[in-house]
This record gives structure tokens, sequence and C-alpha cells, in this order.
């Protein structure tokens, strides 16, 4: 299929909107969240990858060699203190308090595929409650931890990673679409409640090729991606969630942004 | 002051044209509110109705009264976070009425309004577990009796608007509701094939939690009422059961993973 070219260099964006902003991002053990870290870092920002720090080693590294600041800090995301743990220690690693966070992760068993009658109680535990738990606590510690440190009124952006297979279903995969889509209405609570006190919250949403659920925008959607494919992570979804973290996106919150090509076009 | 219209003669008996005549249904959440109008309105339709209740003392009452109207009904005390209770519910509804056709799950309980920074695990489990779990629960038990009913089997989740729009004194309550929704979408896909339908009711009623609400905020009824393009509260059998009866028949065998808003015009954006 036919891929839209992009018409502007890399070199051409402008690359500084999260110029001297830390930034979390977390879920970047899998390739959408270590490519929107990318991005982000090409945005200017400091990034925190929060999750297992042995795993996000590499990913850190890979940031430092091309010059971002970058560190992988460990979290756990079963319980709150984990999380709010692991928020406290980020500006004495990055220097400066967090004013964005990324929100991508996952449980991995989540992106397993089955039908919902050879499913669980255990595995539909560890994916639902799982899922919206870490969500839960990511904004809690969010919402309690911006501007630490600052003196002036703290504020802060965060995105939720919600791919648009929520909103379309999927066959084998009701308990994934089941927990995203509790994600996105709760990115949309948190909007609602804490819009002023300046934190902005919206969704991303890429196609489901991004994610390991093998599934394709094709097979829920009769039209093909206007663009001709899901996109690259780094250099089309990255910009995208700079923007969404930058402080030109003050005015939008509580909305989800489908970054998957042009495929889900409502509403 | 806006006109409102009022409903014109409600049918209250059951009637003789069936259209659910032989078919099984439980509804959650039954003793009161949507839930008692959903379980009345498909007893209207002819359905054979198990009013599943956490209370024997709130349940039994709605069975009887459906009786008294000349419909089929009886109380199974059941508790849908619990899966025992559930497949007890289910196990005892096909053993005394030789099978299921249509499953309701509407009961919920959410609690009080709160903030998001101050939600705790217990006010989150008891919304999770209500919404969430009760409509797995409700899915994967049912789902073999469904299966057997065909191009006859429907499994129906009580969501709400604000599982689209989200509620800002509620911030727990839009995230469970939307997980119905998407759980909706998936098993339609998942079980079309098998001819089972799966949809969502967003109702906007006048349930006892509404009118409690309405008491503490002697405003919020005026308010509601003005948002919709009707001019009133949804009453639960005639405006919300009935709806759930529709996606019940055989006239709804083609609507698949949908979310009926039925809030009398209000919320507008799907």
């Amino acid at each position: 299929m036919k891929r839209a070219e992009c018409d502007t260099a890399l070199s051409d964006l402008p690359v500084n909107v999260l110029e001297g902003k830390v930034c979390a991002v977390t879920g970047a053990e899998y390739e959408l969240g270590a490519g929107l870290a990318i991005g982000l870092a090409n945005a200017g920002a400091a990034v925190a990858l929060l999750g297992d720090a042995r795993g996000l080693a590499k990913v850190a590294a890979d940031l430092g060699a091309n010059g971002a600041s970058a560190a992988a800090v460990q979290c756990d995301f079963s319980t709150r203190a984990a999380v709010e743990e692991a928020w406290a220690i980020i500006p004495d690693v990055l220097g400066s308090p967090i004013k964005g966070v990324v929100h991508a992760w996952m449980p991995s068993v989540a992106y397993e595929v089955n039908e919902l009658v050879a499913v669980n109680d255990e595995h539909w535990a560890e994916v639902w409650e799982g899922a919206l738990n870490a969500t839960r606590y990511v904004l809690q510690s969010a919402f309690a931890h911006f501007g630490d440190g600052d003196s002036e009124p703290a504020g802060g952006r965060i995105v939720v990673v919600t791919p648009t297979v929520s909103m379309s279903g999927a066959v084998g995969l009701v308990p994934y679409t089941t927990a995203i889509e509790g994600m996105r209405l709760l990115a949309k609570s948190a909007a609602r409640q804490w819009g002023p006190d300046a934190i902005t919250v919206n969704c991303l949403a890429p196609a489901p090729e991004q994610v390991p659920i093998g599934v394709l925008s094709m097979a829920v959607s009769l039209a093909p991606p206007a663009l001709g494919g899901p996109g690259d992570i780094e250099n089309d979804l990255g910009p995208i969630a700079a923007f969404l973290l930058s402080d030109a996106a003050h005015g939008l919150t509580g909305a989800t942004l489908c970054a998957d090509g042009g495929v889900w076009m409502a509403p | 002051m806006r006109r409102r219209r009022r409903l014109d003669g409600p049918v209250t008996t059951v009637s003789p044209v069936s259209r659910l005549a032989g078919r099984t249904a439980i509804v959650t959440g039954a003793g009161q509110g949507v839930g008692e109008g959903i379980a009345r309105s498909l007893a209207v339709n002819g359905a054979r109705v198990v009013i599943a209740a956490r209370r024997f003392e709130t349940g039994e009452p709605v069975a009887q009264a459906i009786r008294t109207l000349g419909g089929e009904a009886v109380c199974i005390v059941t508790d849908v976070t619990d899966r025992d209770s559930m497949e007890h519910c289910v196990v005892k509804t096909v053993d005394q009425f030789g099978g299921l056709e249509i499953m309701v799950h509407n009961a919920f309980r959410g609690g009080r309004p709160h903030r998001l920074e101050d939600l705790d695990d217990e006010l989150w489990n008891q919304n999770s577990r209500t919404a969430v779990w009760g409509s797995y629960y409700s899915a994967v038990l049912a789902f073999p009796y469904l299966r057997a009913a065909g191009n006859r089997g429907r499994l129906i989740f009580i969501t709400s608007p604000a599982g689209v729009e989200g509620s800002v004194n509620l911030p727990a309550y839009g995230p469970v509701k939307a997980a119905q929704r998407a759980m909706a979408k998936s098993l339609a896909r998942e079980w079309g094939p098998t001819g089972i339908t799966v949809n969502c009711v967003a109702p906007v009623a006048e349930s006892p939690a509404l009118v409690s609400a309405f008491d503490q905020n002697p405003t919020l009824k005026s308010r509601l009422e003005e948002r919709t393009s009707l001019g009133r509260i949804g009453d639960p059998e005639h405006d919300i059961g009935a709806v759930a009866s529709f996606l019940a028949s055989d006239e709804a065998s083609y609507v698949t993973g949908q979310t009926v808003v039925c809030d009398g015009g209000s919320f507008l954006g799907l």
C-alpha cells in the first residue's frame, strides 16, 4: 500500500517544545513506549523511564548516547506507595520536577489473545485490575508531585496511551480492550477534576499495529489507513505526544487524539 | 417554563402479543430502579424473568408484582461480585425454566462523590466489582446457554452516558461504565458467529439513586431536565425497559456492539 511520505524533515520541526522539562514515560519496555520516549527526548525533554530499571537500562543508555538526559527508575505499578516512591526520586535523578507524563504501561499478560470463555478470574484480574490500578496510581502520583520543589503553581500534562482497538473492539481481546477503555475514561475523569489545577489529561490512540496484540487496522475497519499505514512511533507519534506535553497544548484536555494513520475517524 | 411531554397510557399488563414469549431473562439488580423497570418490561413482553437481587426483601416484591400482572417471575438472591453466587443464579434459572436467552447485567454500587486523588482501593473495588466483574461473570456464565439459544441469545449491559463523557463528581464511575462498553464491542465481535448479540443501554432514569441525589441537591432535577431535549427524566420501565426489551427481541437481531444512549436527548455525542 502506498504510504504518505513525511513532507517535513524532522530537523525542520520545532525541536525544543519540551526543552527544560522533565517527563516520565511508563511502558518503555515495549516498542511503543520506547519510541514515544525517544520522541520526547527529540523534543528536548529529559526523560525518566519508569518500570523495571534493569530492563529499561538499555533504552536509557541509547537515549543518553544520542545526547538526551535520561534515567531508568525502578517502579512497581502494583501499589500506590511504590509508584509514589518512584515518582518522588525523579527530581533528584534528573534535576527538576516532573512536568509531563506519558503512561503507556500495560501488564504484559494483557497482550495475550484468548476468547473470553478461555479466560480465568486470575487473568481477568491481572489485566483489568492491573491496568486500571497502575493508571490510577500514576495519575494520583502525578497530581501529588507535579511541580515538587517549584515556587510557581504546579500544573502539568498527562497523556494516557489508549490504542484505538478499545473503540473498535476485537476478537480475543475482551480483557485488553475493556481495560484500555477504562483507562481512557479514567483520563477523562482526571481531566474534568484537575482542570482548575492547570493539569491537562489527554489520550493518544495509536493503531493496533503499535502494540503486540496481532490485530491489524484493516481487521476492524473497511477503510484503509488514509496515510497508508500506522505510522512510525518515534517520528510520527512522538511529535504528537510531545505537543500534548508542551505549553502549546494548555487549552486541550479530556481529548483523545487518534493517531492511527487515519482509520478511526469517529466522532 | 418549558413544556414537558408526558407519557400517554403506558402498558401495565402482560400483552397478549408477546414478542419475548417462551424466553427466559435474568436481570441483575432488579430489586429496584432501572433493573426493576427492565424486568417489568421484559415480563410485559412475555419473558419469564428472574429477579436477581442482593436481598430477597427487595427482589421478591418485584417478582410478586409481575406475577400479579399475569407474568412469570421468581427472585433469586444473587451477589454479582461473587462467581459462585452468579453461577448459582444462572444454573438455578436454567433448572427452573429450561434455558436462558436474555442476560441483563444492571446491578451497580458506586458510592459517594469523591476526588480522584482520594480514590482508594475500597471505593475503586466497589465500582469495579459490581460493574466490571459482574459483567464478566454475566458473560462467561451465561454464554453456554446464550449460545444454545442461537439467534435469540442476548447479553445486555446497563452502562451510562458517563461511560462516554466522564463524570466530574464520580471519577471511578466513568471508567467502569466505559469498560462495559468496550467489553460489549469485543464480545459482539467474538460471539457474532453464534448469533448472540451484545449491546449496552446508557440510561438516565428516575432510579432510587437519582432520587436520593435529587434530595441532596434540590436543583439537580431541574438542571437534568433542562439538559434533556425531551425535558424530563426517563421512566425505568416505559422508557428504559422498553429499549432493553427491543434489544432482547427478534427485531434487534442485527444490532450488536452498540450503546443505546437512552437519556431523553441529553448527551448527543456518539
